[in-house]
């Protein structure tokens, strides 16, 4: 037995049992189909033990220093029927959902009060060698609440695959803003899993600036439901695949009810023997006229086998809709490069220079000046060659 | 400085230089002119070595080195400088960066040692001034949203601070207004000496008036039909390509 095998029987309840029967996903469930799983199937997972920190963290799938801030009400009550039914959903998707199901052992339920205004900064801590955590987090927005939710995983090195699992349930109440930036920078032996379900009622909007290059394999399921008038969603991704990694990500934006907006841009670097996969998927149902929504998708191709998976997915039932989408796959542009040499940039400086502006579109989209530095900082060290960026951005930069 | 050879280029099947032979000395100014299609932009592309153009014969002797033999950024480095017709938009990449760069990259295989943020800031700002160029423009994406004549202002600006043995402007008159032309051609002219080449290829006699040429050579269907003194300028705007070609 391996994988969630031995764990799952030991813990020996319905839904155990139901993951336990189901087994992991296989490349014939078609939203999986480009996961590598056999790496998570070959290792025998042991639960995470919790580190000690004093950051409000996620460590072996428990959350810990959870903030006392002034706004903020924690709990750990019960789930509410909406909430429960959106969980089930995800735990039904797959046989992971289910394992997600039955191996979480904690539901953290934050509340922004009405009207106030807070910022939480959460760390996600490395689990330890073949050992995995599992948790969930409900934030509620009340009305006029505004949340900037940042999260960050440590990067110190595990030796062997280690793995870590959260699902995230948003639910935002009328007038109320969430801005929520993930960096994701995490060790590469880390398998992460994100599950992130968004609800925007009216008024609400829901910001997400996700940038992703650690980790050996990272998969985000991202939904995002614009139930009530004049909500609106914003996206700005970036994930950059190295070595053999594989990054994955799954977003559905729903434009549930009309008047209401989304913006979805995506960008994958992909280099080494890297693979991503990025499946956006915009619904604009039939009553929801007025809706607009904009996408754009944009892959760079830096070796020769590297690979990306991109599928954009226009599902419009409406007919009063303002849309716009555009896919690209390419390698650098040889008319830029030829301009940049001709400059007399050496051929390393110059395509440094442009995978850093490939780059540099979607973390300038980062709302909070000291993480968009952080992460600026952070890519220059990723890029090969970043460092005359880095030097000239010292520099000059006013 | 500079002979061409019988120099045969072309772009994929289509032959587009068929036997150039050209010599530029040090100092010299030579306007290369010519109907479209003529084959001007691709000598200005294959000296500056764009990759979509294929030498079929004939030969570059540069300052005693086979150009040909050089790659892009090694043609910069020894001096050699294009003004792009279509100068490039790099999204994301911030002007002054470009700049300092590119500065430094020169002066290091030149021997000169890096011009640190405050040197290089005084340089900049002084050749801004010259082409009366806003400040402004450093901070913006390279060529990103310019206008047409404020990306050939910036092309002129890069010449200005890269201060190439050998520049080759690619219809640099094109798209500009008559302010922006003389701003252009009198940077072009400030940058005129004993030690550097200008092969300037255009297809109006208008930048001529302000940079006044040495010489003059005509390029028609890729080969030069005929060459001459400033005068010859002033007669191909009086009887056009075809009343010279007739004769």
């Amino acid at each position: 037995m391996s994988g969630f095998s031995e764990w799952l029987t030991d813990v020996n309840d319905v839904q155990a049992s139901k993951a336990l029967a189901v087994g992991l996903p296989t490349k014939r469930v078609e939203s999986w189909k480009y996961v590598p799983t056999r790496g998570l199937a070959r290792t025998t997972w042991q639960p995470a033990v919790p580190q000690t920190t004093r950051q409000f963290a996620l460590t072996g799938g428990q959350f810990v220093n959870v903030p006392t801030d002034n706004g903020l009400t924690v709990s750990e009550n019960t789930l509410t029927g909406s909430e429960q039914e959106r969980l089930d959903g995800i735990s039904q998707a797959h046989g992971f959902g289910l394992t997600q199901a039955a191996l979480e052992d904690t539901h953290l339920i934050l509340t922004v009060q009405r009207a106030m205004s807070v910022v939480l900064n959460l760390s996600h801590l490395a689990n330890q060698a073949s050992s995995a955590g599992f948790a969930a987090l409900i934030i509620r927005a009340e009305a006029g609440a505004q949340l900037t939710l940042v999260e960050q995983f440590e990067s110190t090195n595990v030796e062997k695959a280690n793995l870590s699992s959260l699902r995230c349930l948003m639910t935002l109440e009328r007038d109320s803003l969430v801005t929520h930036i993930r960096f994701q920078a995490a060790n590469t032996s880390a398998h992460l899993f994100s599950n992130l379900n968004i609800e925007c009622c009216e008024n609400a909007s829901y910001r997400l600036q996700t940038v992703e290059f650690g980790s050996k394999l990272a998969r985000n399921d991202i939904y995002i439901a614009l139930s009530g008038r004049e909500a609106s969603a914003s996206v700005n991704g970036l994930a950059i695949t190295n070595g053999s990694q594989y990054h994955d990500t799954h977003l559905t934006i729903d434009h549930v009810v009309g008047d209401t907006t989304s913006e979805m841009t995506f960008r994958n670097m992909v280099d080494g023997k890297g693979e991503a996969t990025f499946n956006g998927r915009v619904l604009i149902r039939k009553d929801s006229q007025r809706s607009a929504t904009e996408q754009s998708i944009a892959n760079l191709l830096l070796s020769k086998n590297a690979r990306v998976n991109p599928k954009p997915e226009l599902e419009i039932y409406a007919d009063d809709v303002t849309a716009s989408h555009g896919c690209t796959v390419g390698s650098l542009s040889k008319t830029e490069l030829f301009y940049l040499k001709s400059r007399g940039l050496s051929e390393t400086d110059a395509r440094a220079f442009l995978q850093y502006a490939f780059a540099e579109a979607i973390v300038d989209e980062i709302e909070h000046p000291d993480i968009r530095k952080l992460v600026e900082t952070q890519l220059l060290g990723e890029l090969k060659h970043g460092e005359l960026i880095a030097e000239l951005k010292d520099s000059v930069d006013v | 400085m500079l002979s061409i050879r019988n120099l045969h280029a072309r772009v994929g099947d289509k032959p587009i230089l068929k036997g150039i032979d050209l010599e530029v000395n040090a100092g010299e100014v030579h306007a290369i002119m010519g109907p479209n299609g003529s084959g001007k932009s691709t000598l200005s592309s294959v000296l500056a070595g764009r990759e979509d153009y294929e030498v079929t014969d004939g030969e570059v002797i540069y300052m005693g080195q086979n150009l040909l033999d050089l790659e892009p950024e090694e043609r910069a480095w020894a001096g050699v400088f294009m003004s792009f017709q279509y100068p490039v938009e790099i999204p994301g990449v911030k002007n002054i960066y470009l700049l300092k760069a590119a500065v430094n990259a020169i002066r290091e295989h030149r021997g000169l040692t890096e011009l640190k943020a405050a040197e290089f800031l005084k340089l900049v700002r002084e050749k801004l001034k010259v082409m009366q160029m806003d400040e402004a423009f450093l901070h913006r994406n390279v060529n990103e949203g310019f206008s047409g004549g404020e990306k050939k202002r910036n092309e002129i600006l890069q010449m200005q601070l890269l201060e190439p043995t050998l520049a080759l402007l690619d219809e640099t008159d094109s798209g500009l207004d008559v302010d922006a032309l003389r701003v252009v051609g009198e940077g072009i002219n400030r940058m005129r000496s004993p030690e550097r080449s200008v092969l300037l290829v255009t297809h109006y006699q208008r930048l001529l008036d302000i940079v006044k040429p040495d010489f003059v050579h005509v390029l028609t269907q890729g080969e030069i039909k005929l060459s001459g003194d400033y005068r010859l300028a002033e007669r191909l705007e009086r009887e056009g390509y075809e009343g010279i070609e007739a004769a």
